[in-house]
């Protein structure tokens, strides 16, 4: 899976848990301060990305994670 | 003032009087930190402007939200960051972007909580260089200004309190929450309510400044758990009483050493020595409390009243026993009772049933009505003698508690004396204390509080008419002799000053030490001893040994050759025994000074409060008794008084039981050349004369022993650039 498309998928989910449409999602928009994602909001997105991408991330680092070009590296890793 | 302290000083009227305020982070979510702050705003009538910004909300309770600071078109004054610890930055950055001078940041995950916290408060604090912004925070409750032109409650507090006259200061937003709920039941009031959490910007000194300045606060009070800043609090605190004559007071935790650490834990600070604490505020004019409710019993007899003229107060009372209770308290606080003159004596008999005391303390009888209370209020107000009244009341079957409190209230404004209540019980007299209270007449459960109260006000006024003097200086000292002294320590990379080169920096500072010579052989001991002269003193001189009694290194009262040869043999034995690897540099041969009373004179370096002095008398005065004052360097000659006197065995340095009188002021001569030494020498780190040996007065002291640690000067200069960074 290229990064373009990992990135895509991220933001679909993004969308889906924040209940935002995609379009206002941008690349380096972070889920606190651009999306408003509050701590519950957090712990679903990162549940969520596992289901997605069929992988177990290490959640306090999947936590600490704060944008979407981020998290798409981050699950990238766990992909490769 | 520093160039930070100047821009918080242009900012902070915008952080207590704005015209708008953005809540940034805010949102709908009922019983969190961004949506209560937002609804504390609005409910308080806030004259101004609110923002919310949110970045999903378009709406909050009606008022129109914003995606970012940057997006509000109009200017805002103030900014509340209530965001998450993580995304803070990025909304300061905003800020400072939007040109916003002031900020409150609540959101806790910062110092306090170490690790990755240290570096995101470091970072808010350079944004806000960068835009030479001022905030408040983080980790804190927010805060309130009750005058009517803003009316802000940028706070999570349950409640707005009412408007008044106390300034509150609090390091713990926990503690302003149960302090607010305190104060309503008693209608306490504030001007200004501030919690500034991890002060990493704006600090409790910076606060002060402001407060003093506020022409709605007249009593401030401060709530502390570390001072990390204990000069420059030291400084602000006897400029602001100087110049405003406003009392500060304040709570300062972490007295015991298990406090000390749950304070360090809470907050992330280090607590200093508590009693150097006490003295500090003591030479600064700080009132210290001890607790909550004694902090408000000063504050608002401090708040409420006139300042006596004098210490002396009239005792009115329906009930025998608690009079009694009124009067021992208030002797045991320093006060005195008035005595009154033939006129209000006349007045009273006059008014009073023929059963009535009246003399002071005036008892009114078990059935006193407010008539009676009126007249004995009348009389004794207008007496010469009288500073300040006492009103007790206990609540008999016939007893008009609230037309009594009525009486006080209106008696009370016909005349510039204060006036102190204490309606004891708690149920039955309820309505009149809450009369009294309503009508700003300080209350007190117990008659030892309203003591206290009265007498805290009374030695205020005392400490405002203080004459502040300059530092002693002392000037006919041999710097540069004891400069090379410690070049040659330092050089040597040592921190501990051996006693014969630390005898030699005593010297050069015209302490009184006696004679004597370091010496390498047994016969050089002999030779010198002739010099010298009997009894005499021989101590172990080495880098490695401090303590020097600890290795048998001291062998005092030798009184011929014969015993100079066995102390020096037999010492140098027991060193060999006892402390092998030590390098001995020598024997010190010391004349063995007259016997008199022992103290000992002591410097130790504060984190919080920089070089502090210690007197106190040797032995079990100290060991046991803990007999020891402190000071905060530089002192001034009074001040150096003072601490001799402050000790309880003054008596003893004074005369006691027919003993002669000690020279009190060669020991205030060496306080003073101490003091010298240490501006002269900050390096000094640690500065023990033990014993300092007390002859009769005219006969000066001596120097038996003395010990210097230091900082090695690269010690220093990394500190200082630590400092700076």
């Amino acid at each position: 899976m290229t990064s373009t498309e990992t990135t895509e998928r991220v933001k679909k989910v993004v969308a889906q848990v924040l209940k935002i449409d995609a379009s206002e999602i941008g690349d380096d928009s972070n889920f606190i301060f651009d999306l408003g994602a509050d701590s519950m909001q957090s712990i679903q997105l990162v549940a969520a990305f596992e289901e997605e991408f069929d992988i177990e991330m290490d959640e306090d680092k999947a936590l600490e994670v704060q944008n979407i070009a981020d998290a798409s590296s981050f699950i990238q890793s766990y992909l490769s | 003032m520093t160039i930070r302290a100047s821009i918080h000083h242009q900012n902070l009227d915008k952080i207590f009087y704005p015209e708008s305020v953005a809540i940034v982070g805010a949102n709908k979510v009922s019983g969190t930190v961004p949506n209560d702050i937002l609804m504390s705003i609005l409910h308080a009538n806030f004259n101004g402007v609110v923002f919310p910004v949110s970045p999903r909300e378009k709406f909050i309770a009606g008022v129109k939200a914003y995606k970012y600071v940057i997006d509000i078109e109009d200017p805002v004054d103030l900014a509340i960051l209530v965001f998450p610890s993580s995304v803070c930055h990025m909304a300061l950055e905003q800020c400072g972007k939007k040109g916003i001078k002031a900020v409150i940041i609540i959101s806790a995950g910062f110092k306090e909580v170490g690790g990755a916290g240290i570096d995101r408060e470091k970072r808010l604090i350079e944004i806000a260089n960068k835009y030479d912004m001022s905030f408040i925070g983080p980790n804190c409750l927010g805060v309130i200004n009750t005058d009517p032109r803003t009316r802000l409650n940028a706070s999570f507090a349950r409640k707005m309190p009412e408007e008044g006259s106390i300034g509150f200061l609090s390091q713990s937003g926990a503690l302003c929450t149960a302090v607010l709920d305190y104060a309503q039941a008693k209608h306490i009031g504030f001007s200004k309510f501030i919690s500034f959490g991890n002060k990493a910007d704006i600090s409790e000194i910076d606060l002060l400044y402001y407060l003093a300045e506020d022409e709605k606060t007249k009593v401030i009070l401060l709530y502390l758990e570390e001072v990390s800043k204990g000069k420059q609090l030291m400084l602000a605190a006897r400029d602001i009483i100087q110049r405003t004559g406003k009392p500060i007071l304040v709570l300062k935790s972490g007295r015991t050493s298990e406090g000390a650490s749950a304070a360090a834990s809470h907050t992330g600070s280090l607590a200093g020595r508590d009693d150097i604490c006490d003295a500090a505020f003591e030479q600064s004019g700080i009132i210290r409390c001890y607790d909550i409710e004694e902090m408000f019993n000063r504050a608002i007899a401090l708040t409420y009243q006139p300042a006596p003229r004098s210490n002396k107060v009239a005792i009115i009372t329906n009930a025998g026993g608690p009079g009694v209770l009124t009067t021992d308290a208030a002797i045991m606080q320093g006060l005195s009772l008035a005595s009154f003159n033939e006129t209000t004596s006349q007045l009273l008999k006059k008014h009073l049933p023929a059963t009535a005391n009246t003399k002071n303390p005036i008892d009114v009888i078990g059935d006193a009505r407010a008539d009676r209370y009126n007249a004995a209020l009348s009389a004794v107000f207008n007496d010469p003698d009288v500073a300040g009244v006492f009103v007790i009341l206990t609540p008999q079957s016939m007893t008009e508690i609230e037309d009594i409190a009525k009486e006080i209230t209106v008696v009370s404004e016909q005349f510039d004396k204060p006036i102190y209540t204490s309606f004891m019980g708690e149920s039955d007299v309820a309505p009149g204390i809450d009369i009294l209270q309503r009508n700003k007449i300080p209350h007190y459960i117990l008659p030892e509080s309203m003591a206290d109260a009265f007498a805290t006000v009374w030695q205020f006024e005392q400490i405002k008419q203080k004459e502040w003097f300059h530092e002693t200086f002392v000037d006919n000292v041999l710097f540069d002799k004891a400069h090379m002294v410690f070049t040659n320590v330092n050089a040597k990379n040592q921190t501990y000053i051996t006693e014969d080169l630390s005898s030699e920096i005593l010297q050069a500072y015209r302490f009184p030490l006696p004679q004597m010579k370091m010496i390498q052989s047994q016969q050089e001991a002999l030779n010198v001893a002739e010099t010298i002269g009997y009894p005499m003193v021989m101590k172990v001189v080495s880098n490695d040994i401090i303590h020097k009694s600890d290795v048998h290194g001291v062998t005092t009262d030798i009184r011929s050759p014969e015993e100079v040869r066995l102390a020096f043999q037999t010492m140098k034995f027991l060193m060999e025994q006892e402390a092998p690897n030590a390098a001995l540099k020598g024997m010190l041969l010391v004349q063995q000074v007259e016997q008199g009373i022992e103290a000992i004179l002591g410097i130790k370096h504060d984190p919080s409060f920089g070089h502090v002095m210690m007197f106190g008398l040797g032995g079990i005065f100290v060991e046991i008794y803990k007999d020891v004052c402190f000071k905060v360097l530089p002192i001034t000659e009074q001040e150096a008084w003072e601490m001799v006197s402050s000790i309880k065995a003054a008596p003893l340095l004074k005369g006691a039981r027919g003993t002669n009188p000690k020279d009190l002021a060669a020991i205030v001569d060496c306080m003073l050349k101490l003091n010298q030494l240490v501006i002269d020498f900050p390096q000094i780190k640690e500065l023990d004369i033990n014993p300092l040996i007390i002859h009769n007065e005219g006969k000066g002291c001596h120097v038996a022993d003395a010990k210097i640690f230091i900082n090695l000067q690269s010690e220093l200069q990394s500190k200082k650039s630590k400092e700076k960074q």
